[in-house]
């Protein structure tokens, strides 16, 4: 069989649920360890060969531009074309129709994949499905198969029909497109497919498929995408700092006197860390981060930019891009309710602040709290409840 | 960055490994060299641009060669550092992207084994090594080199005495083309596109050994194949990473270029700047000198340096300082021009030395020619700029300068604290106005049916109001004025029509109450008016017709989130217009003649 060598990849969409963090962003570029999800997608498509691969990007689209380029860092082709709407799946594949022939593989820039994940499905022939064995399958579309050939799909199924879900990954020829006709999404278009005798098989994925559907799965992932970084000390380490288990540090970072860093750990480049600043497990840090003495990060995310002021303790975190933080920031973390879109959540985690807050000295916050972008918090507040964009505590 | 390319097959190679070259420009272009496979082993290099090197070259009959552009990151670009780089029996000849890191102790060995280096570069080591194991056969010498070698690289060898080129690749890019009869190998895949569109991908590790004929590669020591690809879609577009034109994307980069500019300089702890030049010098004010858009940078650092150190600061444009009778005194003088070229600030520069003034030059490129001018040198690290529209390098110039002003800031420890606080954080800032480009861009569309544009500010922000109406003069060819605001009512108000519209800086510093004012008058005239003003200025609203929306930063700052403003509203009136902006006509990017 010959193998697949395009790819088109789909990262047009907000991410809404993600709110706060996809305020400025598209989804894809939601960083896990340090690192964009749609990189991961890319990086596991190059490995299996396929060198040219286009990107559907619309909302925010410059931000994956200015990140990717054309591709050479990681090694691959890349082009983009632009949804303008983000109307569905199959709506965004069909941007793509003028440039792509013969077979070629479908893919969300939503889910973090490793190289395995896809390495049966670039042999395997064109209206293939990658399923994948899940659990919990209330959240997907459930794929129904006989002897490998997809007979049903229902979507968000309330009785577990079958546990194979449908990842979004698809082999296609350029017959698609005709196919799609006036659809949106991908799931019309195989339904509609099947009920014309088209045969749609399935392929089971070996490898990972992750998806980050709400904010606290981006701490449950990073802690998993840490595990496999590659170790690195870049910048400058002063003397007397503790380091153990795998720590990546970049170039132009310096760790001050008396530091002491835990790892599965990423710090990117150009931070200021320290003096006597503690770093615990499984923390991710961008570049240009701040964070002042006596402080304790432990299981956060803290992305480009931020600056976190002294005596400080931040835990099963997320504060985005650019939030100036003051001395005494207190993040309690425990188990809580979250309501996302009238649903309840059980979850245990600390604060999730959006880009650019700006928080006084000696705020404390209650178990997930979510603060929007741009959020202002006065010295000395107590946050016990969610705050929208702009929001100002006072 | 660099850019390689090689060649083999019946046409002659140079012409094709110039083309090739000119399409990798966009990775560096500060030096550059071909080899060729004729009479032996021929290399011509120098620190020039790929037309200069053309221009020098004379027809030669070689059916194979390398070539390569570079864009100096340390050592500098000369006639020596570039590339091709020989071996010392001059057969071998190797280009290079990438950095061995173990250069130094390989080079210290192979110069005890005899081998004589004649550069500063990382790449010698490469053809030396390959000498050193040849015995008759290229791709075992080259299999052998890279065992010593520890570091990241792609790069093409070739040998007088072989009819080949081998090519190795680590963790930089390198692609093969596949032509009828000849084959090509590149950095990336736009570069070969005139010849071929079937190309191959090297993976980490792999050993190429590429005739006209046959293209094979080997990874320790083992076969593999590598699968042809077809490039399906127009590419040719791909280094300009999916934006239109390289003036977007250049504008895109600035948060990292200004990243790149004070990385190193500013730290949290340290509210003192050393920038590593010297700071023992007697002078008691400053001279300035600068063309174009560097001299619209020298005027913010006059605000900037007034401001904070106290130091009286004058600013000349290069071309009239040359022909004035210039007075200096206890003079420092500050030269800024991107490329380093420029042939009016290098006049200035020496009449400066001359003068017997101590002289800094400011520029973006390693080496050129203003640095061996002058006694102290400031590096911005912009990167190589593309579009003749200055953008991104005009930016990190600012960056630069406010550096110098806060290095010799006389004011206090904790104003200094919070000044490297708000420096740091420009880069936030300048990322929220590239999030509302699709505001900036509708008002592109507006300004883009007019044929005359006023641009107004005062202040630290006059210089922004020049560079404004200076990018729309250049890249959509509209007739522009920047004036200092209270300059209007001197003569320009006789100009404004309800057709003319007014673009106003309105910084939220000392000039905010009188450019109000000013803009009062300016609608008393019937003339649109755009502003730019801050977050959360709503007084602002009640008199004008449109307002673009800068983040607040100190107003020391503004000239940056203004300026980027400023840029993406000519860049969109242009494109609305039609224009060539990357190659706006009559203009080129350095300007050697005076």
């Amino acid at each position: 069989m010959e193998r697949i060598e395009q790819a088109v990849i789909l990262a047009a969409g907000e991410g809404q649920r993600l709110r706060p963090f996809t305020a400025s962003k598209p989804k894809v570029m939601i960083a896990i360890a340090n690192k964009p999800i749609l990189q991961y997608v890319i990086e596991a498509v190059a490995r299996n060969g396929i060198r040219k691969i286009l990107v559907v990007v619309g909302y925010q689209k410059e931000q994956v531009k200015d990140y990717f380029g054309n591709g050479d860092q990681f090694n691959v082709e890349l082009d983009y074309v632009e949804q303008r709407q983000q109307l569905g799946t199959a709506h965004a594949l069909k941007q793509v129709r003028e440039s792509v022939r013969g077979k070629f593989l479908t893919l969300s820039g939503d889910n973090i994949i490793e190289p395995d994940t896809i390495s049966e499905l670039v042999q395997a022939q064109a209206n293939t499905i990658l399923v994948k064995e899940q659990e919990n399958i209330s959240k997907y579309g459930v794929i129904e198969a006989q002897d490998g050939v997809v007979t049903s799909i229902v979507e968000k199924p309330k009785e577990a029909l079958s546990h194979l879900v449908n990842t979004g990954i698809y082999a296609f020829s350029d017959d698609i497109f005709d196919l799609i006709a006036q659809e949106t999404d991908l799931t019309s278009v195989i339904l509609n497919m099947i009920d014309l005798g088209h045969e749609v098989k399935t392929c089971e994925a070996t490898g990972p498929w992750l998806d980050v559907v709400y904010p606290w799965d981006m701490l449950q992932l990073n802690d998993m995408a840490l595990a496999k970084i590659s170790p690195a000390t870049g910048g400058t380490i002063e003397s007397g700092v503790s380091i153990r288990g795998l720590i990546s540090i970049g170039k132009g970072s310096t760790i001050r006197s008396n530091s002491y860093i835990v790892g599965p750990a990423i710090i990117g480049e150009n931070c200021e860390i320290g003096p006597s600043v503690c770093i615990l497990p499984s923390t991710s840090m961008g570049n240009n981060v701040c964070i002042s003495p006596f402080t304790i990060i432990a299981n956060s995310i803290i992305a480009d930019g931020v600056e976190i002021g002294p005596s400080s303790t931040v835990q099963d975190s997320i504060i985005d891009r650019g939030c100036q933080v003051k001395g005494h920031f207190v993040t309690q973390s425990g188990e809580t309710e979250i309501k996302v879109d009238d649903e309840y959540h059980r979850v245990r985690i600390g604060a999730m602040l959006g880009e650019h807050c700006s928080i006084g000295t000696s705020v404390v916050t209650a178990p997930g709290i979510i603060a929007g972008n741009r959020c202002q918090v006065k010295a000395l507040k107590v946050l016990e409840e969610s705050i929208p964009d702009k929001g100002l505590v006072v | 960055m660099c850019g390689i390319v090689g060649y083999i097959g019946e046409r002659e190679a140079q012409p094709i490994l110039i083309n090739c070259l000119k399409r990798l420009e966009y990775r560096g272009y500060d030096s550059c060299g071909i080899a060729l496979l004729g009479r032996g082993t021929e290399v011509y290099k120098g620190a020039v641009r790929i037309e200069t090197l053309e221009r020098s070259l004379q027809p030669n009959d070689g059916r194979t060669g390398i070539g390569h552009t570079r864009w100096a990151t340390h050592g500098k670009p000369s006639e020596s550092n570039a590339h091709p780089h020989t071996d010392c029996s001059g057969k071998i000849a190797v280009v290079h992207n990438g950095v061995i890191d173990n250069f130094l102790q390989l080079r210290e060995q192979l110069t005890n084994e005899g081998h004589t280096f004649r550069s500063e570069t990382d790449t010698e080591v490469i053809p030396h090594l390959i000498e050193k194991y040849y015995q008759g056969d290229l791709e075992q010498a080259v299999s052998r080199a890279i065992v010593d070698i520890t570091g990241a690289y792609a790069f093409i060898a070739i040998h007088a005495d072989q009819k080949e080129l081998v090519v190795a690749r680590k963790e930089s890019p390198l692609i093969v083309g596949i032509g009828d009869k000849e084959n090509l190998v590149a950095s990336d895949v736009p570069a070969v596109l005139d010849y071929t569109d079937r190309v191959m991908y090297l993976e980490d590790g792999d050993i190429g050994v590429i005739t006209k004929t046959d293209v094979r590669f080997t990874q320790n020591g083992k076969k593999v194949k590598r699968a042809e690809h077809r490039v399906p879609w127009g590419i040719e577009e791909a280094q300009k990473a999916g934006y239109d034109h390289f003036m977007i994307k250049e504008i895109h980069e600035q948060p990292k270029v200004i990243r790149n500019t004070f990385a190193g300089y500013i730290s949290a702890l340290e509210p003192d700047i050393d920038l590593g030049i010297r700071s023992d010098l007697d002078f008691n004010n400053i001279l300035i000198l600068a063309c174009g858009t560097s001299y619209h940078a020298a005027l913010v650092g006059k605000h900037a340096i007034e401001r904070l150190a106290q130091i009286p600061v004058r600013v000349d444009i290069a071309s009239e300082f040359n022909y004035s009778d210039a007075v200096v005194g206890k003079t420092w003088v500050i030269v800024i021009t991107q490329s380093g070229e420029t042939a009016d600030s290098m006049r200035a520069l020496k009449k400066a030395k001359e003068l017997g003034c101590h002289t800094l030059v400011i520029t973006n490129v390693v080496e050129s020619s203003v640095t061996r001018i002058g006694d102290d040198v400031l590096y911005i690290k912009a990167g190589p700029e593309i579009s003749v529209a200055a953008t991104k390098s005009f930016i990190a110039q600012l960056i630069m300068l406010y550096l110098l002003a806060m290095a010799r800031a006389s004011v206090d420890v904790r104003s200094r604290g919070s000044l490297i606080a708000e420096l740091r954080q420009l880069p936030n800032k300048v990322h929220e106005i590239l999030d509302r480009e699709g505001e900036i861009a509708e008002r592109g569309r507006y300004l883009a049916e007019h044929e005359n544009v006023f641009f107004v500010a005062r202040g630290i922000n006059f210089p922004v109001a020049l560079e404004g109406a200076l990018k729309m003069k250049e890249i959509a060819y509209i007739h522009a004025e920047g004036y200092a605001a209270g300059e209007l009512k001197h003569g320009p108000f006789a100009l404004l029509t309800p057709d003319t519209p007014v673009v106003a800086i309105a910084a939220r510093d000392n000039t905010y109450e009188t450019l109000l004012v000013n803009i009062k008058e300016i609608k008393a005239r019937e003339s649109p008016v755009i502003a730019v003003a801050e977050e959360g200025d709503e007084e602002i609203e009640k008199y004008v017709d449109f307002v673009i929306r800068v983040p607040k930063v100190d107003p020391m700052f503004s000239p940056v989130v203004n300026s980027i403003a400023l840029q993406l509203l000519a860049y969109y009136t242009a494109k609305e217009r039609g224009c060539s902006i990357d190659t706006p006509r009559n203009l080129a990017k350095s300007v050697t003649v005076e």
